[in-house]
């Protein structure tokens, strides 16, 4: 993956992700790991190469389907990217409105997502009123309107304290285990060598290593 | 039933837009209102000169003023002569008689009386003539200019071509003026959409993350310019009907002609305003939707 501006991303990287798994992607600032995640949403189409999500083929993907595609994917990021002016329970209801949900389905379904993160106390909070770890947790809701079946969250404990990220992955965790593909961009490696999950490095846009989650025994 | 979801969401965001940046969309309704204020008062004007256009062609299209004592039969014969002119419709004649008593009526039609100051006034007989060919009037009076029989012709070609003249000139000055707002116009609404993308720019990232359509994330903006230019329609409809009645004299005192528009253009006007104000607003929005969405994925 080469940006316009000629700087390589990404090349000669070489992923299969079975579907249910909880992958890692590790690296230092700069390696790509948020480069690789653009590609599987296709906010960037790879100058060479391919890729498959969800039984998509991204690079023959017209631009109508994308939405269809973005369904597919939750994704949270670092910075959360929660509206400011909208409460808990309208950040997440506003995913399925832009979505055209109905009505009744938005009723439904905000409060069984505000349950599963734990924030149906905070649902007419606003963002400035919530600890990081709870706007995280609004943030994961909103990326699982559409029971997606992958779940990519780039860096999402990188704005927490230590206590806050273990609770975060432990949701992580916890959809997971609800049958959702999980790939977690991290370079906190202390939950990595914890974990004993499958683990992607990345370094200067190469995979460095590739380690299954039984071969995963080795300390960094 | 989703696209009625899809109606009413981008409606209320389009309302929730104009009012978020209500400086911005007042500002472009405003010129809204002016261009179609300027439009409204040029159709007006023109179908009014129109219509006293018409008149004057209606009226007698030539007037042949007769020699003094002539008898009734050389009367008679010169109008069967006049008659048989190619272009000559019908011919009237009018003795000085007649020709008084019109003058006294038409002073008492503006309130006042004919005061002679005790001298006798007298009037010319005449033939009018009116024509089924407009164009047939040069061929008529230059035919009656060389006879004997008539001391002098008269014709409204004249008064006919210099208020042509006057309807082609406010014609061309007021569209080109019309033209120069209505690009002031576009260029206010491109803007106030451009802001409103921008002032979104935030909602629009997220919507594509989480899989909203395009459609979902333009039409919001495109019906916001339309709604500048609805909003600007309708005040100027409700101007419009309110000065209906006070214009229609007040035009027949400045162009001292009857210049009747008749309440069916109302209507017609209307609807027009109402299609130019959507049109424009739709145009500017979707310039801008097009020039300040479309970059991003
Ligand atoms: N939009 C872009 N245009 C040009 N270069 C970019 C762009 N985004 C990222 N890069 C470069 O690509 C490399 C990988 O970046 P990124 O994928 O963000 O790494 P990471 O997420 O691992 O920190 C970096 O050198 C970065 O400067
Ligand atoms: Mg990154």
């Amino acid at each position: 993956m080469t940006y316009p501006n000629g700087k390589v991303a990404l090349a000669d990287v070489n992923v299969s992700i079975q579907g249910g798994d909880f992958v890692f992607l590790v690296g230092p600032s700069g390696a790509g790991k948020s480069t690789f995640i653009r590609l599987l949403i296709r906010e960037q189409v790879p100058t060479a190469g391919n890729v498959r999500v969800a039984g998509h083929d991204l690079l023959r993907m017209r631009r109508g389907q994308v939405p269809g595609l973005r369904r597919r994917i939750g994704i949270v990021f670092q910075d959360f990217r929660l509206l400011p002016n909208k409460t808990v329970w309208e950040n997440v209801a506003f995913a399925l409105d832009v979505t055209g949900s109905p009505r009744a389905i938005v009723r439904q379904r905000v409060p069984q997502l505000l349950n599963l993160v734990g924030l149906h106390d905070h649902a007419h909070h606003l963002p400035t009123q919530l600890s990081g770890g709870e706007q995280q947790r609004t943030a994961i809701a909103r990326a699982l309107v559409h029971d997606p079946a992958i779940l990519i969250a780039d860096e999402p404990t990188g704005n927490l304290d230590p206590v806050t990220s273990w609770e975060i992955i432990q949701l992580l965790i916890q959809i997971n285990e609800l049958g959702t593909t999980v790939l977690m961009a991290t370079h906190n490696q202390e939950i990595v060598n914890a974990m004993r999950r499958r683990v992607l490095a990345l370094e200067g846009g190469q995979l460095v290593r590739d380690e299954a989650a039984a071969a995963y025994e080795r300390e960094y | 039933m989703p696209f009625v979801r899809f109606i009413g969401f981008s409606i209320i965001r389009a309302w929730q837009g104009f009012w978020r940046n209500a400086m911005m969309s007042l500002a472009a309704t405003a010129t809204v209102i002016l261009m179609l204020v300027l439009l409204s008062a040029l159709l007006i004007v023109i179908t009014g000169l129109n219509s006293g256009l018409e008149f004057i062609e209606s009226k007698v299209a030539v007037t042949a003023q007769l020699e003094d004592g002539l008898t009734d039969a050389a009367v008679a014969t010169l109008t069967r002569e006049v008659e048989a002119v190619p272009g000559v419709a019908s011919v009237e004649y009018v003795s000085p008689a007649a020709a008084m008593r019109r003058l006294e009526e038409s002073y008492r039609e503006t309130g006042q009386e004919l005061d002679t100051g005790g001298a006798t006034i007298r009037l010319f007989a005449s033939l009018e003539i009116s024509l089924d060919d407009p164009d047939a009037s040069g061929t008529v009076s230059a035919e009656l200019t060389d006879d004997p029989r008539v001391e002098r012709v008269l014709t409204k070609q004249a008064e006919y071509d210099t208020l042509l003249g006057i309807i082609n000139v406010i014609r061309t000055v007021g569209l080109v003026g019309i033209g120069l707002v209505g690009l002031t116009v576009l260029f206010m609404i491109i803007n106030t959409i451009r802001i409103a993308v921008y002032s979104r720019a935030n909602e629009i990232e997220i919507m594509r993350l989480v899989g909203a359509s395009d459609s979902f994330i333009r039409w919001p903006f495109i019906l916001e310019g339309i709604l500048c230019g609805l909003v600007g329609a309708l005040v100027t409809i409700v101007l419009v009907a309110v000065v209906w009645d006070p214009i229609q004299p007040a035009m027949v005192t400045i162009f001292q002609m009857p210049t009747a528009v008749s309440a069916r253009f109302l209507t017609t006007l209307s609807v027009l305003l109402l299609a130019v104000g959507l049109g424009v607003g739709a145009l500017g929005s979707w310039i801008s939707v097009r020039s300040y969405l479309s970059a991003a994925r």
